[in-house]
């Protein structure tokens, strides 16, 4: 019994073993890519190759629609969160971003970050989050009078340095918005599973914090419910993915001024 | 003889050890998502201990069994002293490394993605150089069981390689080639994000290259399982393997069609075409072949074994069976729970059926039932079998053995029944919580406690097995010799091409660059398939 005996055309194991793995293999490719396609008419319909191609894989337009159907609808977002931007910025950067800042973002957003007009709190900002929201208002995704015309002025530098400022000032902290706070609403502690809503705390830092997604402790309520009523009825629409109008859709305007009830309490609201 | 004890121990140890850590983290998961407990405040928690639960039963435990029930037949079977006990240890001490960096990083709450990954999630790297590590460990297992047969081979030319060290080898093989998938997907797709080098990552092409391994995986815990079907249940129970050479079919039957089948993992993703869905389908369909030829040879063998008893008549062999023997009772709930699984098995890897019960509890229901079921008893008999020859303990209590084996059989389906029902029913997998005051779903309360039981009755029956190992009187008795199945006819021929591995090799070789191979190169070159990364567990 020597193995050399074994891979020979002679050899009964040999062959059958080939023939039959290799009917099988032809055998099964016939069907996946020729007979079931075929059964599709609009697989097959630019010819035996096209729907071959298609059974692979191939990415391929479906129906001629073309790149028009593609444009269409609204933008959303242009811009990528990368980790470089979730990076303290250097003691230069900020310095020049303090400038920009002191010059041109004050007014609304406080001196120190923190608003008295019902404009969102900057203070503590994690920079990924300012850098894409200023992009996004100059590309236009976000929409706001004030804001747009302020973003279309600013260099990519100039975002960086305001994102690298704004991240270098203290958070304002309320009651923590943690799965342990008995005061949170069950909305911001687990969601509704049945409805598609996440905890807010899965994202926005309680449990875990994603990329991009803002600090909300702290924010002044006008604020949260203008913005969580825009994603609701998609007026606003430069979350990526419909990460956040997926959760708005779904909520009732008392479950949104619940949540941003919460979290835009302060230490010092007397206990309900 | 049997120079490798302390080896063979000390894989057991810890595999077990992990397994009863692992298993109480299981029981938690399905206690807190019952209705007896309030909705757990941090769905996080629940992600993390389904993280360990997995990464311990899927990798860890499988992965020390094999290695040391293979270190034991190598030794046993081919009855001359390991060749490389010094790799085997280093190879140990890189698989325990391995298993704490990534528990560690686990239970830091660093690396909640599962144990399947699932990218774009990206984990703290600590906990995939731990999986790494583990898989580097039992590849010097792999090494270590080829050298070990082509030396015994070059001292007995033209001998049938014994069917236990034939059957160690083609799991290592199938595990060689198996584990290079989620291999290439953690150190050349998933790494360099964890690492902070990259932002982006292509999902789809990382599901693939899982895909690779996440099917023939479960022929590699399946392994240990079958090789004791075949060389152990005979003797054990009194009988005769009925037939050496369906074993070794079996065997190189796993090896070419356990691989190149893992889409069917895939059917919802739509980065791979509906043509290779199929085929991959059909493939998978062909898996049943050496399953079943098992359970026909392991049936077989056990005829023999109530015949010899007196059993007489087409059914009266079976009572005559020794059903007071352990081994007996653990192959016949072995083959009760293959039988449900391996129903279900057919359902899930049907391109159309499958619809039904994607990404369900179903699935949950059937891999327990079909691994932590019909596989894992048999790991508990694999380790009352070699207990008393790794400890020299006075023999096991065969009334404790016997009430754990029950306990296990009865624990697994009250556990896993129901989730299968449910899964039909649409309860979707991998939840933290249900909201059981929805009237849609407060009807199907009762199964997730009723899975909460069957949990219990499995930690019970964990426990016990731990307590009679653990427990063993060491040193008080020598075994007799350990020795394997006779085949029926114990000098049929055996054909070359069963004696050795070459050519079962090549073809799941070229079976997988068939099935894998322009999916792969498809979405390797194709421009934007890349998604942003999503790093878990921040502030």
């Amino acid at each position: 019994m020597r193995d050399a005996d074994l891979y020979s055309w002679g050899n009964p194991w040999f062959r059958w073993s080939i023939v039959w793995l290799v009917v099988l293999t032809v055998l099964s490719l016939l069907v996946g890519f020729i007979v079931l396609p075929a059964v599709h008419s609009d697989f097959t319909a630019q010819g035996i190759w096209a729907g071959i191609c298609r059974a692979a894989g191939v990415p391929s337009e479906w129906g001629n629609r073309g790149e028009a159907a593609v444009a269409a609808g609204p933008s959303s977002t242009n811009v990528t969160i990368s980790a470089a931007m979730t990076r303290h910025g250097t003691s230069d950067a900020i310095g020049r971003g303090a400038t920009i800042a002191v010059q041109q973002c004050s007014m609304c957003h406080g001196a120190q970050g923190m608003s008295v007009a019902n404009a969102p709190n900057l203070a503590g900002q994690y920079p990924e989050v300012v850098i894409k929201q200023l992009h996004d208002y100059a590309r236009g995704d976000r929409t706001s009078s004030f804001m747009q015309a302020l973003a279309q002025n600013l260099s990519e530098r100039d975002i960086a340095d305001v994102a690298a400022y704004y991240d270098s000032l203290p958070k304002a902290r309320t009651a923590p918005a943690r799965y342990d706070e008995p005061a949170a609403p069950a909305l911001v502690r687990v969601g509704d599973p049945m409805r598609n809503i996440a905890p807010c705390i899965a994202c926005h830092g309680g449990i875990d914090h994603k990329l991009g997604t803002p600090w909300l402790e702290g924010m002044p309520k006008d604020y949260l419910v203008a913005e969580l009523r825009d994603l609701h009825s998609g007026a606003r629409h430069n979350d990526s993915h419909a990460q956040m109008r997926n959760m708005a859709r779904a909520m009732t305007a008392k479950e949104i001024d619940e949540v941003a009830d919460f979290y835009a309490r302060r230490e010092k609201v007397p206990e309900r | 003889m049997f120079l490798a004890r302390r080896l063979v121990l000390a894989h057991f140890a810890v595999a077990f050890a992990a397994f009863l850590l692992a298993i109480v983290l299981g029981e938690w998961q399905m206690y807190v998502r019952s209705p007896l407990h309030a909705w757990i405040n941090n769905p996080e928690h629940y992600y993390r201990s389904v993280t360990a639960h997995g990464t311990v039963m899927a990798y860890v435990l499988p992965t020390l069994v094999a290695m040391g029930f293979g270190y034991a037949i190598s030794e046993l079977a081919l009855k001359r002293t390991l060749i490389g006990v010094r790799w085997g240890w280093a190879g140990f001490w890189l698989v325990v490394v391995g298993t704490a960096m990534a528990a560690l990083t686990v239970a830091a709450g660093k690396a909640s993605v599962l144990y399947t990954f699932y990218p774009p999630m990206i984990a703290s790297p600590l906990y995939y150089l731990g999986v790494v590590l583990v898989v580097v460990g039992s590849w010097v297992w792999v090494a270590l069981m080829c050298i070990n047969l082509w030396a015994w081979k070059k001292d007995n030319p033209g001998a049938a390689v014994p069917l236990a060290m034939f059957g160690n080898v083609a799991s290592a093989l199938l595990w060689a080639w198996t584990s290079v998938g989620a291999a290439i997907e953690v150190l050349f797709l998933i790494l360099p994000v964890a690492l902070g080098l990259k932002d982006t990552i292509d999902a789809g092409l990382s599901r693939v290259f899982f895909s690779w391994t996440l099917h023939a995986i479960v022929y590699f815990w399946l392994m240990p399982s079958y090789i004791a079907f075949y060389t152990i249940v005979p003797r054990a129970i009194g009988g005769r393997l009925y037939s050496d050479t369906m074993g070794r079919v079996a065997f190189v039957l796993f090896l070419v069609f356990s691989m190149p089948i893992g889409m069917h993992h895939l059917f919802a993703d739509p980065q791979v075409g509906a043509g290779f869905k199929f085929v991959h389908a059909v493939m998978t369909a062909l898996v049943t072949v050496p399953t079943l030829l098992t359970v026909f040879t392991i049936v077989a063998s056990v005829e023999i074994a109530g015949r010899l008893r007196g059993g007489k008549g087409a059914l009266g062999w079976v009572k005559a069976l020794p059903w007071d023997n352990p081994m007996m009772l653990a192959v016949a709930f072995s083959f009760v729970m293959l039988g449900f699984g391996g129903a279900g098995g057919i359902i899930n890897m049907s391109y159309q059926l499958n619809e039904s019960i994607h990404n369900t509890q179903w699935v949950t229901g059937h891999f327990h039932l079909i691994f932590g079921g019909a596989i894992v008893i048999m790991y508990f008999m694999i380790a009352y079998e070699l207990w008393p020859h790794l400890t020299r303990c006075a023999p096991l209590p065969q009334a404790i053995i016997k009430l754990q084996l029950w306990l296990w059989f009865v624990g697994m389906l009250v556990l896993s029944m129901p989730w299968h029902l449910v899964g039909l029913l649409g309860m979707p997998r991998r939840m933290a919580y249900y909201d059981y005051s929805n009237p849609a779903l407060q009807s199907q309360a009762w199964t997730v406690t009723a899975s909460t039981i069957g949990g219990l009755l499995l930690v019970i029956s964990a426990l016990l097995f731990v307590y009679v190992l653990v427990r063993a009187r060491k040193g008080a008795a020598t075994p007799v010799p350990f020795t394997f199945s006779l085949a029926a006819h114990p000098y049929e021929h055996t054909p070359v091409a069963l004696n050795g591995f070459g050519l079962w090799v090549a073809m799941m070789i070229g079976l997988t660059i068939v099935n894998y191979g322009y999916p792969i190169a498809q979405l390797a070159v194709l421009k934007e398939t890349s998604v942003p990364a999503i790093p878990i567990g921040g502030p």
